[in-house]
């Protein structure tokens, strides 16, 4: 799991970019499942899924939306109601929600290989 | 998803009447895609086809072009430009400018390649493009506000996702080198802001979730990952400017004297000990910050921790800036380059043109030319409380402030008294930081530059002083002809695509060529040849945009001071520059005649036919 230490972190967003190549052969940051947000001048925050073992946002969901698929844990977006528990619930703001559909995403580790984490520049990324 | 023809392309131009609040959506054609691009070449085109000859630039008739290219907001590395073109209120001729950070990404996102901006709002009014719902909003109560404060209640307005540009109190006031401010970046140059200001448009809200399609989807993740990988181990952008912004370059050129002090009376700056890229770097920089898709991260967080500036913040300051509020005023207090460069931004002022006019000020106080009781206040070089206040009255049009805010070609023409000797501009637009008689290639750069003296358009330093291996003679004129022509060229290409010049420090025109070719499929654009010629016609199209307002040799000169006034100390002690001999050899080159007009032949060789004259 990508842990991120926020001050490596330039603001790029080169990490959305390549997410969402990788995952819809296009080009779109707004589909990408990892997010940073800009505090101009002085920060810039990745928000990232950590696949935690004993995940709260699981606990949280009253729709169990929030489903183990092939060991990696994924928001079914049919059951998904967009109420916003599991972003509250996660200790480390790793949920992302989408501006397009306005729902939670999660990272899906592109398989355990994070293209976000071998593309990023600044290495802001470590895998534990 | 995606809604567009072109690879590349998000595939639809808005055209926006500001006088009638009413839009138009097309498709953006082909054959202005094939022939210019994007960025500057659509600017060149479509202003070159839709101003009247004379117009007035802060009339409702001037036009502004806002447009991305095909490498905008894509993986391509320092994707995060946009470029914006309009007649110069400064100049009176061509001018563009191009802006970092997030807004020409976003702008695709939402669908268009370009906004186009026409006549003029009868109150001031906020456009809001929000992927298809375009809107016209009541900009009445941000009039008046700084750009920062501006930006900050669009955003709580708007929400966070959204990228803004706007103007501040310089551009409202129509101050003529007022710029526009996206985020902590702007188009800089010319003053767009002015343009903006006489259109009383205040801001621009952006948002979009489009996609865009790419041709050959493994090909160009290759290419950017190779381009990463360069960019990464070239000792400039993955050394030097990563480390110290552009500031990496700064005590080259005191070394090599071409960098001017007290408005070019010197390259001698005596305080280089305590202002320079390694102060900046342990004492102020904080943090990095990139544009969009950047691994250079050349902008720094800069804040000041004590003194009497304590507190003081900026994005910044880059190399420019530290030249204008500093070495040009003679100035080597950091704390208050940082705090000039911040109020700079705040009201909406490009720094380079207020410093240039701020030392020009200063050396008129200095020679007796404006008094203090003019001023109001003793304006020695090296003040740099006179800097702090220079920029507010500038920004305010207060006292003396009115008339600086018209620029130093302005300035010396109402003061009179040979000032034209010693104000630094060519075609009205202020020299920026380097001294063409520490490096001659600069001073062609400058005398041929579309917009009047830019180093953005040739850089020609590299070569000239950089360049460990295989440096050129600065002080030569041989082969400096071709070497500008040649950037002059690519850089518009570069401005078109459009990304960060920077990509020139870590790649090759055919690595950028390829990740061109690969993302749109464009089969006209194959080799680098293919795409150099775009960079000429677009540059050629911008020399007949000038001359049409009345631009010829007469005018591709520099001041007086850098052909005629030698510097008697340091590295360029002696020198003047031999302009004319390099201007000759430039024109042939161009294939232009002898009054730099370009040749029927040329024009007709880069499909210019019907605009010969």
């Amino acid at each position: 799991m990508p842990i991120a230490d926020h001050k490596k972190c330039t603001g790029c967003h080169i990490c959305e970019i390549i997410c969402s190549v990788q995952h819809h052969k296009i080009m779109n940051p707004k589909l990408a499942m990892v997010k940073v947000n800009s505090n101009w001048p002085w920060e810039d925050k990745v928000t990232i899924c950590r696949q935690c073992r004993k995940p709260k946002c699981v606990e949280a969901c009253e729709y169990d939306a929030i489903e183990r698929v092939d060991g990696y844990l994924r928001i079914n977006q049919d059951k998904c109601t967009a109420c916003m528990e599991c972003v509250k619930a996660c200790p480390f703001d790793g949920v992302v929600v989408s501006e397009i559909t306005q729902k939670p995403i999660l990272c899906d580790t592109c398989e355990g290989e994070y293209l976000c984490v071998n593309w990023c520049p600044t290495k802001v990324f470590a895998k534990m | 998803m995606s809604n567009n023809k072109y690879f590349g392309y998000a595939g639809k131009i808005l055209t926006v009447d500001l006088s009638s609040s009413d839009y138009v959506v097309e498709d953006t054609p082909f054959d202005l895609i094939v022939n210019f691009m994007g960025g500057k070449g659509f600017g060149a085109k479509i202003l070159y086809d839709g101003l009247k000859p004379g117009c007035d630039p802060l009339s409702p008739d001037n036009i502004m072009v806002m447009a991305t290219g095909p490498l905008t907001g894509t993986l391509m590395p320092a994707s995060g430009h946009i470029t914006l073109s309009t007649k110069s209120p400064l100049t009176g001729i061509w001018r563009d400018s191009h802006c970092g950070g997030f807004f020409g990404p976003e702008l695709k996102m939402a669908g268009y390649d370009a906004i186009i901006i026409k006549g003029k709002a009868k109150k001031p009014t906020v456009l809001v493009v929000k992927d298809s719902k375009i809107s016209f909003e009541d900009g009445r109560d941000l009039w008046g506000k700084l750009t920062f404060d501006t930006q900050e209640l669009l955003r709580k307005k708007h929400g966070e996702n959204c990228q803004f540009m706007c103007i501040g109190p310089a551009g409202e006031r129509k101050a003529r080198f007022a710029n526009i401010v996206s985020g902590g970046r702007g188009f800089g140059r010319g003053g767009s802001g002015a343009v903006m200001g006489s259109k009383n448009l205040k801001a621009i809200v952006v948002k979009g979730t489009k996609s865009l399609n790419i041709h050959d989807l493994d090909g160009f993740m290759r290419m950017c990952r190779e381009a990463y990988n360069e960019l990464t181990v070239s000792p400039d952008t993955g050394g030097g400017r990563p480390k110290y912004g552009t500031n990496s370059i700064y005590s080259f050129m005191i070394e090599a004297g071409a960098h001017p002090v007290k408005n070019f009376q010197t390259g001698v700056f005596a305080a280089v000990k305590e202002c320079n890229e390694d102060v900046l770097d342990k004492k102020y920089y904080k943090r990095h910050i990139a544009c969009f898709s950047c691994p250079i991260n050349c902008s720094k967080a800069s804040r000041v921790d004590d003194g009497k500036y304590k507190g003081k913040f900026t994005e910044g300051p880059e190399y420019e800036n530290m030249w204008s509020l500093g070495a040009q005023c003679g100035n080597s207090n950091i704390g208050s380059i940082i705090y000039g460069q911040h109020l700079c931004d705040e009201y909406g002022l490009d720094a380079i043109s207020a410093g240039n006019v701020i030392g020009f000020t200063m050396e008129c106080f200095e020679r007796g030319i404006l008094s203090e009781k003019q001023i109001g206040f003793p304006t020695n070089f090296g003040n740099d409380d006179a800097i702090i206040k220079f920029i507010e009255m500038m920004a305010k049009g207060k006292g003396v402030g009115e008339l600086m805010s018209q620029g130093v070609r302005q300035m010396s023409k109402e003061l009179g008294k040979s000032t034209e000797k010693f104000a630094m501009h060519v075609k009205g637009m202020e020299l920026p930081a380097y001294d063409p008689r520490g490096a001659f290639g600069m001073g062609l750069a400058y005398a041929t530059s579309d917009r009047g003296a830019c180093h953005l358009r040739a850089w020609t330093l590299g070569a000239e002083i950089l360049d460990v291996q295989d440096r050129m003679d600065p002080f030569a004129t041989e082969f400096k002809a071709e070497l500008v022509k040649n950037q002059q060229d690519f850089y518009a290409v570069i401005q078109s695509a459009v990304v960060c010049l920077f990509l020139n420090f870590g790649l090759t025109q055919r690595q950028i060529t390829r990740c061109i070719q690969a993302l749109t499929g464009i089969k006209e654009w194959k080799t680098t040849e293919d795409i150099l010629k775009i960079g000429e016609r677009i540059y050629n199209l911008t020399r007949l945009f000038s001359m049409r307002e009345g631009i010829s040799r007469k005018d591709d000169t520099l001041p007086e001071r850098l052909l005629k006034e030698p510097v008697n100390e340091g590295p360029t002690k002696g020198v003047v520059v031999d302009l004319d001999t390099m201007l000759k050899e430039y024109y042939l080159v161009r294939h232009w005649d002898k009054e730099g007009r370009p040749t029927k032949e040329k024009l007709a060789g880069l499909g210019l036919e019907k605009y010969a004259v």
